[in-house]
């Protein structure tokens, strides 16, 4: 391969300095890095002061104050490019070191520092003229340069070992670790005290899992009960069934759907020409957006739409079955062995007989895992699915909860239900598992 | 005789112009020939097989095949000139999970209806044209396993047999035994050298031993580093021209 001329005109070495991308990116991770610390600092001030010597109140940012910590932080983050190797910089393989690629001095790294100031006003000149891209100012002033650790390779100087706890990185992960507890324990209000005084609480729930009550497991409930209810599975086994073919038919559907659509999001399938890239990258991100609403969210949607029932389940479940699978299945399609699909190419195949009989073949069994676990997975979620209105077990589970106060033995009931469906869910996972392990 | 292949100022650049991996490459084959291409790793080889039949686009310069510019066909043109050269690979390229019958019967793809690939079906003299083939490769009792349960050898048999079907005029077979041992290399370049001789199909073979390139190429082209260093007969090559190809420090390898 070509090397690019690695040389000043005065002979010094030089480059190859970092990509844009790379330094934008390293830096929004140290400026998010900064921010965060802050935000917890201020966080812990605030809540140890207001509750052991104010008792009221809150200390927050005036309006007037958030430039100051935008620039503040901001500040943080080039100082710490400048003096130290930050974890932005160690996440995207940069360094900063000087043109011969020695560390430069902290004289050097001063004078990177306080010459950011001043050169950073400058940096939408220097993006648009290109003579000074690929070194901004306070890079020139200070002798330092950005450097991708990966390219100056075999060049990188090498520093001696230290012990972890004597590194700035190693610090850094026990601050940044020790403060999230800290501050997650305080703001997810965990309190020890009370876990343990209103423990007696729950007993109503914990005598009735030891004695569940399966009146009504086959039995409908009496007819006034499922009259009032138009929408109530008949019995808790009605319910189970009802959840079973909800999971399945998502799990079916969904899959039927995201097949074709996975070629369209795999790489290796659409990268051939510039729509290609367009509808692998739409595809891509229509997988992620969809995938990340959980279906209990696009249940709210489906009951809206449709009504409450299994029916607004089956939808719930499906658009989320149909991201989800979709992703997964587009990824072995990028994961499979090119040579077939050129050997069939090369017989003169058409690029859908080259699917058909080069890719098809290679991913059969692992689509199936993949739609196997997901049926799982679904049917995991058919049970609670009822919580937005989606029908199913579920329904029946939360009637009763509802009727705590108004029938004797309602908790028993919830029991029951519950009972079955740990029974069920459990039984679906070792099913699955075992199959899954055929296939592969 | 006619020439069947031209190929004129061929050029591939890889990668936004970083890597040269062919560097305006002109020759001829004639038919029947038995072209052998050599050369160490990363000196062309593959790429020049697969710029022939546009696996790989070219960058520039220009393939004829029996007359037709090769470079500039249409999609449906370039399907009908692909199928006409059939075209073997270094790590075979089977479907390694369907059976060896299927693998074989995707040889005929460019030439049976389309709307009956889709669910399988191919005539039934297709079938018996698989079985015969098979046959003479000597692994018709295999023909319902599953590729992959294969030996090395055998399955590089499939290849050939699924390049059989095609009928082709041209056979190319990129590096066919790097990934086998001495004995089974010779089998398999005998059936490459039977194609040849009984078939009288042109085969366009890379190779990366010269004992073998010596004992079944009629002519020798030599690549290194995207360019033609040798273009020959296989007598041709002293130890002056091998140190050339394959540089300085190169030693003999036999393969007997």
């Amino acid at each position: 391969m070509a090397k690019r001329p690695n040389t000043l005109k005065s002979g010094k070495p030089r480059g190859p300095f970092a990509t844009w991308g790379a330094r934008v990116g390293a830096f929004l991770v140290d400026w998010a890095l900064w921010g965060y610390v802050g935000y917890a600092t201020m966080y812990l001030l605030n809540f140890y002061w207001y509750t052991n010597i104010h008792y009221y109140g809150r200390l927050t940012v005036p309006a007037w104050g958030w430039p100051i910590v935008v620039l503040g932080t901001l500040e943080l983050a080039a100082s710490s490019h400048a003096f130290t190797q930050s974890l932005g910089l160690s996440l995207f393989g940069l360094r900063v070191l000087a043109p011969d690629y020695r560390f430069p001095s902290v004289g050097a790294r001063l004078k990177r520092f306080l010459w950011w100031q001043v050169s950073v006003l400058s940096l939408p000149v220097s993006l648009i003229k290109r003579s000074l891209r690929s070194q901004l100012l306070h890079g020139r002033l200070s002798g330092t340069g950005m450097y991708s650790a990966k390219e100056v390779g075999d060049d990188m100087p090498v520093l001696a070992p230290r012990s972890w706890y004597r590194t700035y990185r190693g610090l850094l992960v026990v601050v940044l670790i020790t403060v999230t507890v800290w501050v997650g324990w305080l703001s997810t209000e965990i309190n020890l005290h009370t876990l343990l005084t209103r423990a007696p609480k729950s007993a109503y729930m914990w005598k009735a899992l030891v004695t569940p009550d399966f009146v009504h497991l086959f039995t409908p409930d009496p007819e006034l009960v499922v009259a009032a209810n138009p929408d109530l599975p008949a019995s808790i086994f009605a319910g189970l069934i009802q959840s079973l073919f909800m999971a399945l038919l998502a799990t079916a559907l969904g899959g039927v759907v995201a097949f074709p659509l996975s070629f369209l999001g795999a790489r290796n399938m659409m990268g051939f020409s510039a729509v290609g890239w367009a509808v692998y990258w739409v595809m891509r991100g229509l997988f992620n957006i969809f995938r990340s609403i959980e279906s209990l969210l696009w249940g709210i949607i489906a009951a809206l739409w449709v009504g409450f029932g299994p029916f607004a389940g089956v939808m719930a479940l499906s658009v989320h079955t149909i991201a989800a699978l979709g992703k997964l299945y587009s990824e072995q399609v990028e994961g499979i062995d090119p040579g077939p699909l050129e050997a069939i190419a090369a017989t003169g195949g058409r690029r859908w007989q080259v699917i058909l009989y080069g890719v098809i073949p290679q991913i059969v069994p692992s689509f199936l895992a993949f739609t196997l676990y997901r049926w799982d997975i679904n049917l995991r979620m058919a049970t609670v699915i009822a919580l937005v209105g989606g029908g199913g077990i579920g329904r029946v589970l939360f009637y009763y909860k509802g009727q705590v106060g108004r029938i004797d033995n309602a908790w028993n009931q919830v029991a029951a239900a519950i009972v079955v469906i740990v029974i069920v869910v459990w039984f679906l996972d070792y099913v699955s598992g075992r199959v899954r392990e055929k296939i592969n | 005789m006619a020439e069947q292949l031209v190929v004129e100022h061929l050029s591939k650049v890889y990668e936004r112009g970083e890597i040269l991996a062919l560097n305006d490459i002109s020759f001829s084959v004639k038919k029947g020939e038995f072209l052998v291409v050599i050369g160490l790793s990363g000196s062309g080889k593959s790429t020049l097989l697969r710029c022939v039949n546009r696996l790989i686009e070219p960058t520039a310069g220009k393939v004829f095949f029996e007359g037709a510019d090769v470079t500039a066909a249409p999609p449906r043109q370039l399907l009908r000139i692909r199928r006409q050269m059939g075209m073997i690979f270094q790590q075979f390229n089977l479907v390694k999970r369907s059976t060896v019958l299927t693998n074989v019967l995707a040889g005929r793809l460019g030439y049976v209806n389309p709307w009956l690939s889709v669910i399988h079906r191919f005539p039934p003299s297709d079938v018996e044209l698989a079985m015969t083939n098979l046959d003479r490769v000597g692994i018709r009792e295999q023909a319902y396993k599953r590729a992959d349960e294969l030996s090395g050898g055998q399955q590089q048999r499939v290849g050939i047999a699924r390049a059989l079907m095609q009928q082709p005029t041209l056979l190319m077979a990129d590096e066919p035994v790097s990934a086998l041992d001495p004995a089974t290399s010779h089998s398999v370049m005998k059936y490459l050298e039977q194609m040849n001789q009984e078939d009288g199909v042109t085969v366009i073979a890379s190779l990366h031993f010269l004992s073998l390139a010596r004992r079944y190429g009629t002519r020798i082209l030599a690549l290194k580093d995207g360019e033609i260093v040798f273009e020959g007969s296989p007598d041709d090559i002293d130890e002056a021209r091998f140190k050339e190809i394959y540089g300085e420090e190169a030693e003999h390898v036999e393969v007997r």
